[in-house]
C-alpha cells in the first residue's frame, strides 16, 4: 500500500519501515508482505512491543523519526490513500445482494464507511516534512511530541502487562488461559483497539461476537462512535 | 516483560530491564531510584517485587504457568522523551533489523496488522 509513496519519497531521504503487530508472528503476516514485494524493511512485532513503547492503540499508525533518531510526530492514523473499501455505496443493490445471507456483514461494511480516514492531509504533510525537514510545520518539537503521546495511568500500564501475559500464554499453546488476561487488558484500556482486535481475531477472524469476549468489532465501534475509531489528525 | 522468577542477579536484571543496580539504587540514563533493603534475596540480586513497587510498575502473576509480567512504569506519558527507543525486530526470515541503522535518513514507521 505504501510502495508508490515510498518510491516517490525515498530518493528525497525518506525510508519506510513497516511493522506487523501480530501475535501470530511471521506466519500471520507473510501472505501480505509477500504480496507487497516491499523494497523497504518489513518487520514483525510478535510481542506487540510497539504498543507499549510508543503508545500505539490502533492500526494503521504512523510515527515520523528524523535523521537523528528523534520522533517528530508520535503515533497517529496513517493512510497513504483512500482505501478501496471506502468507495462503496452503502445502499448499492449489488452490495446488499452480496450480503443477503450475512446481514451482520453488511452492517460492518456500513460502519466501516463511517470511519474517519484522512489520507490526503496526511500524505501532503509527509511530503512537506520530507522536503523541508525540521522547518516543516508538521515536524513537532520534542516537548510537543511528548505532550501529544498518550498518557499512561496505572490502569494502562497494567493493561500492557496483562496483554503481554495473554500473548505469552497464547503462544505457549494455552489459548483458554490467555483469554482471561486479554479480557483484563480490554477492561483496563477499552480504547486500545490493537489489544481488542488481536484477541478477538483468535476467537473469530471476523471479530464478531463470541462467548469468550464481552465485545466485538461492530458493537464496540458503535458504542464508542465510528467517528472516534480513528481520531482526527492534528496537523 | 515476562519473567519466570522474581529473583534476578544484578547483571540479568540490567539486561532485562535496562536498569543498572548501583550503590545509589536502580539507575537508568540520568535517573537513579533508591531501593530499600531486600532481605528476601541474596547480595547482588534484585527482588523484582520491590523494584516494581518502587517504580510504580504493575507485576501480574500467572499461577498456572509460573510466570510474571512486569509492565511499564505508570504515570506520565507513553513517550518519556522524543528520542526513539532502541527498537530491534525481525523480518519474515527472522533476521533482526535495528532501526538505529537508519540514522541519517527520515523514517516513516508504520504499524499495521494482518487481523
Amino acid at each position: 500500500m505504501w510502495q508508490t509513496l515510498r518510491a516517490e519519497l525515498h530518493p528525497h531521504g525518506l525510508e519506510v519501515v513497516t511493522v506487523a503487530l501480530d501475535t501470530g508472528g511471521a506466519e500471520a503476516a507473510r501472505r501480505w508482505i509477500d504480496a507487497a514485494h516491499p523494497e523497504h524493511p518489513a518487520l514483525i512485532d510478535q510481542a506487540h512491543q510497539l504498543d507499549a513503547l510508543l503508545g500505539i492503540v490502533n492500526v494503521p499508525s504512523g510515527v515520523w523519526i528524523d535523521e537523528r533518531g528523534m520522533i517528530v510526530r508520535p503515533p497517529e492514523p496513517a493512510f497513504p490513500q483512500r482505501p478501496a473499501f471506502q468507495n462503496v455505496d452503502p445502499d448499492n443493490p449489488a452490495l446488499i445482494e452480496r450480503y443477503r445471507d450475512n446481514p451482520r456483514g453488511l452492517e460492518v461494511v456500513r460502519e466501516v464507511l463511517k470511519l474517519r480516514i484522512e489520507p490526503e492531509a496526511y500524505v501532503a504533510a509527509l511530503r512537506d516534512w520530507v522536503a523541508n525537514g525540521a522547518a516543516s510545520r508538521y515536524a513537532l518539537a520534542p516537548d510537543e511530541v511528548v505532550r501529544r503521546s498518550r498518557p499512561r495511568p496505572p490502569e494502562v500500564a497494567e493493561a500492557a502487562a496483562s496483554f503481554e501475559l495473554g500473548q505469552h500464554v497464547y503462544r505457549l499453546g494455552d489459548q483458554a488461559g490467555a483469554v482471561g488476561w486479554f479480557r483484563r487488558a480490554h477492561r483496563l484500556q477499552p480504547d486500545n483497539w490493537t489489544y481488542k482486535r488481536q484477541a478477538w481475531s483468535f476467537a473469530d477472524p471476523r471479530q464478531g461476537p463470541t462467548e469468550l469476549y464481552e465485545g466485538d468489532w461492530l458493537s464496540d465501534v458503535r458504542a464508542s462512535g465510528a467517528e472516534n475509531y480513528y481520531p482526527p489528525l492534528d496537523l | 516483560m515476562i519473567l519466570d522468577t522474581l529473583d534476578l542477579d544484578d547483571a540479568e536484571f540490567a539486561r532485562r530491564t535496562g536498569w543498572e543496580i548501583k550503590p545509589e539504587g536502580a539507575c537508568r540514563d540520568d535517573r537513579c531510584v533508591p531501593l530499600p533493603a531486600m532481605p528476601d534475596v541474596a547480595v547482588g540480586h534484585v527482588d523484582v517485587r520491590v523494584f516494581a513497587e518502587r517504580l510504580g510498575m504493575p507485576l501480574l502473576h500467572d499461577e498456572a504457568h509460573g510466570l510474571w509480567s512486569l509492565g511499564p512504569e505508570a504515570g506520565g506519558r507513553m513517550l518519556a522523551s522524543a528520542a526513539l527507543p532502541d527498537i530491534e525486530l525481525p523480518d519474515l526470515d527472522g533476521n533482526l533489523f535495528a532501526l538505529r541503522v537508519l540514522r541519517g535518513q527520515k523514517v516513516l514507521l508504520l504499524a499495521w496488522a494482518s487481523w
